[in-house]
């Protein structure tokens, strides 16, 4: 019975009410409410204001970001000398490679996240298992699954190049030593300081977000319609943004979509639950002796952090930023394209969240025009031109000997 | 009036002070509320005010408590014009309309003469969050809630 009503009178009334209440289509900044440009401004400025990792001592240090340029594309850290993060993280898709899950020294369950804006996340991996950028990037060297290193081979690495050496004495004040229980501590630590410096290029979404805060009418007018259908049925009826949430769209946390859980052959995927395991038994999180930070303020998620059955099956919210180069798109990149994602969320299947979970995703029944009006918003959130390779760090006075 | 008001660049280094000697510390305290405690909150004799902390030790009111940032909180406990011997038990949050809480575990610190600070806070959505305060009174347990809007 509801489902009649709703569907033969609700549906046409708020057809009538949509239309009727809906400025001309040149109205430019009209358009848009004071609430909805008010929501709009928070997901801006774009860039973000640059962070400084307080629990690493070599963030911003310019010989630690020239030496973890170098690693980041250096194959040899790798058991088989063939896998660099570059294999999985390239520079051409957003730093991720294509697949719907890793392959590494063996297949892997998850899919490879971009790493652009990565120096802004609080959480890492798409289970959290990690609290800092540093760890997170130690994980990969030593996984048998992914790179399989140590740090004999590191350190073999290092003393073959005079400017990799010289590079990891300039940032450390000491020689590369694989008896240094610190050693690959710090090389993770350099290889982050450079990926803090991934920053991706600003939007079509900011162009438009900044016209709007400006009340340039005519700037506005000349983004696309379907873009700006596509913004308001993401911060309105989608709801979207409730946890697609600030500048990145993301809040940083996690949640459960019904995006399914199981890995073959057999076995779930807990999610957020084991991260938050992994986490609190890794001995490189922000509770460790390797944080930097002596007034240990940076901890302050890691240390409150509360587990809760919820977290079973829940995944890391991601940012929405340059997926057109990050497809696949889910923890196990099971949908293909942003249509999928797209029908996902149009016909989810309630039965498959958490009880005790989230209420607030809704099987939205878009209609074909508003599926291209909100694929239309999410493709304005990547850059408006191809993306360049990543910009070479200058060497250290010090260590400027020509690159082989 | 103005001079007892607490200095929040110094918590850092007054807590181990308050901790060792409450009484001593009974200058500081600030009954009833006022303005500077933030928002009051009653429930029969007891008043609760509470007020957000961000980062640096900045007070701000509720309503800029940032969406998905760490954020503490300073409670005042008092009974008219004296502090209360009341002891904050537990603070939690959540939302009601999405049925769910936190993603942390606030503590509590009792810094003496019914002053408390609680760490950890953080509302990861946008919307309606309900803080609820538990207080413990004698034998007593008081709910105080309060709802605050997200952005
Ligand atoms: C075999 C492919 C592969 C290689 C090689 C690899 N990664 Fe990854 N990376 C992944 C996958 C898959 C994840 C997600 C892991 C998870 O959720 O558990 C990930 C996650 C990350 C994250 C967390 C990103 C986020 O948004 O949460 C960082 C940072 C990272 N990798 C850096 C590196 C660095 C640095 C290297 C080289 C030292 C590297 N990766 C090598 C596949 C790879
Ligand atoms: C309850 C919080 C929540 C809401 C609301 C939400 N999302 Fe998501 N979104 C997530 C989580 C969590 C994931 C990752 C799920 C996984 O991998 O299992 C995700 C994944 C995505 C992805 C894939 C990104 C990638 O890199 O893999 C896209 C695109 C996306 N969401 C868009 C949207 C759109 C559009 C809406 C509104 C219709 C929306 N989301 C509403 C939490 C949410």
């Amino acid at each position: 019975m509801t489902f009649k009503f709703d569907k033969f009178l609700i549906r046409p009334l708020v057809c009538i009410l949509v239309l009727t209440s809906v400025p001309s289509a040149q109205a430019g900044e009209a358009e848009f409410s004071a609430d909805e440009i008010a929501r709009i401004a928070s997901h801006g400025p774009w860039p973000m204001p640059a962070k400084t990792d307080t629990g690493n001592r070599v963030s911003g240090n310019p010989a630690a970001i020239r030496l973890g340029y170098h690693l980041f594309f250096e194959p040899r850290l790798a058991a088989n000398r063939r896998i660099a993060c570059a294999t999985c993280h390239q520079p051409g898709r957003g730093f991720q490679d294509g697949l719907a899950t890793a392959r590494g020294l063996r297949p892997g369950k998850r899919n490879t996240p971009g790493l652009f804006n990565v120096g802004q996340h609080r959480w890492f991996g798409w289970d959290g298992g990690h609290d800092n950028l540093w760890s997170a990037s130690l994980r990969p060297i030593l996984d048998p699954a992914e790179m399989g290193g140590d740090a004999r081979r590191t350190v073999r690495l290092l003393r073959s190049q005079t400017e990799l050496d010289c590079h990891y004495r300039q940032a450390f004040g000491k020689a590369p030593d694989a008896r240094d229980e610190e050693l690959l501590v710090n090389v993770a630590k350099a290889i982050a300081a450079w990926q803090e410096t991934l920053v991706s290029p600003s939007t079509h979404f900011d162009a438009l977000r900044e016209a709007l805060l400006r009340g340039d009418d005519d700037a506005v007018a000349s983004h696309a319609p379907a873009l700006r259908r596509g913004l308001r049925l993401f911060l309105g009826r989608g709801q979207c943004a409730t946890c697609h949430a600030g500048p990145l769209f993301s809040n940083g946390e996690f949640g459960d979509i019904g995006v399914p859980f199981f890995v073959k052959p057999e076995g779930v995927d807990p999610g957020r639950q084991g991260g938050i395991k992994r986490l609190l038994a890794n001995p490189y999180n922000l509770l460790g002796r390797h944080n930097d930070d002596a007034t240990g303020d940076n901890a302050t998620a890691t240390r409150h952090l509360k587990p809760e059955h919820r977290n079973f099956g829940e995944f890391k919210v991601p940012s929405l930023r340059n997926l057109k180069y990050t497809a696949p798109y889910m923890h196990n990149g099971s949908l293909a394209t942003l249509r999928d994602v797209v029908r996902h969320y149009s016909e989810i299947d309630e039965d498959r969240l958490h009880s005790d979970g989230e209420r607030i995703l809704k099987p939205l029944r878009l209609s074909e025009a508003e599926s291209t009006d909100l694929i239309a918003f999410l493709e304005s959130l990547s850059a408006r031109e191809a993306l360049l390779a990543p910009v070479v760090p200058p060497a250290v006075a010090a260590c400027d000997v020509p690159l082989r | 009036m103005k001079s007892r008001r607490w200095r929040h660049g110094v918590w850092r280094g007054l807590m181990p002070l308050l901790l060792l000697g409450a009484s001593s510390a009974s200058a500081l305290a600030a009954c009833p509320p006022n303005e500077a405690d933030g928002k009051l909150l009653t429930s029969g004799p007891l008043q609760l005010a509470w007020r957000p902390v961000l980062q640096g030790n900045t007070p701000v009111a509720p309503t800029a408590i940032p969406m998905a940032g760490h954020f503490a909180l300073t409670v005042q406990l008092c009974e008219g014009s004296s502090a209360s011997k009341a002891v904050l038990k537990k603070v939690d949050a959540t939302m009601p309309e999405h049925r769910h809480g936190m993603n942390y575990q606030p503590r509590i610190g009792a810094l003496g003469d019914g002053r408390f600070r609680v760490e950890g806070l953080m509302f990861h959505m946008s919307g309606r969050w309900r803080i609820e305060f538990e207080v413990r009174s004698g034998e007593d347990v008081l709910r105080l809630t309060n709802d605050v809007q997200i952005r």
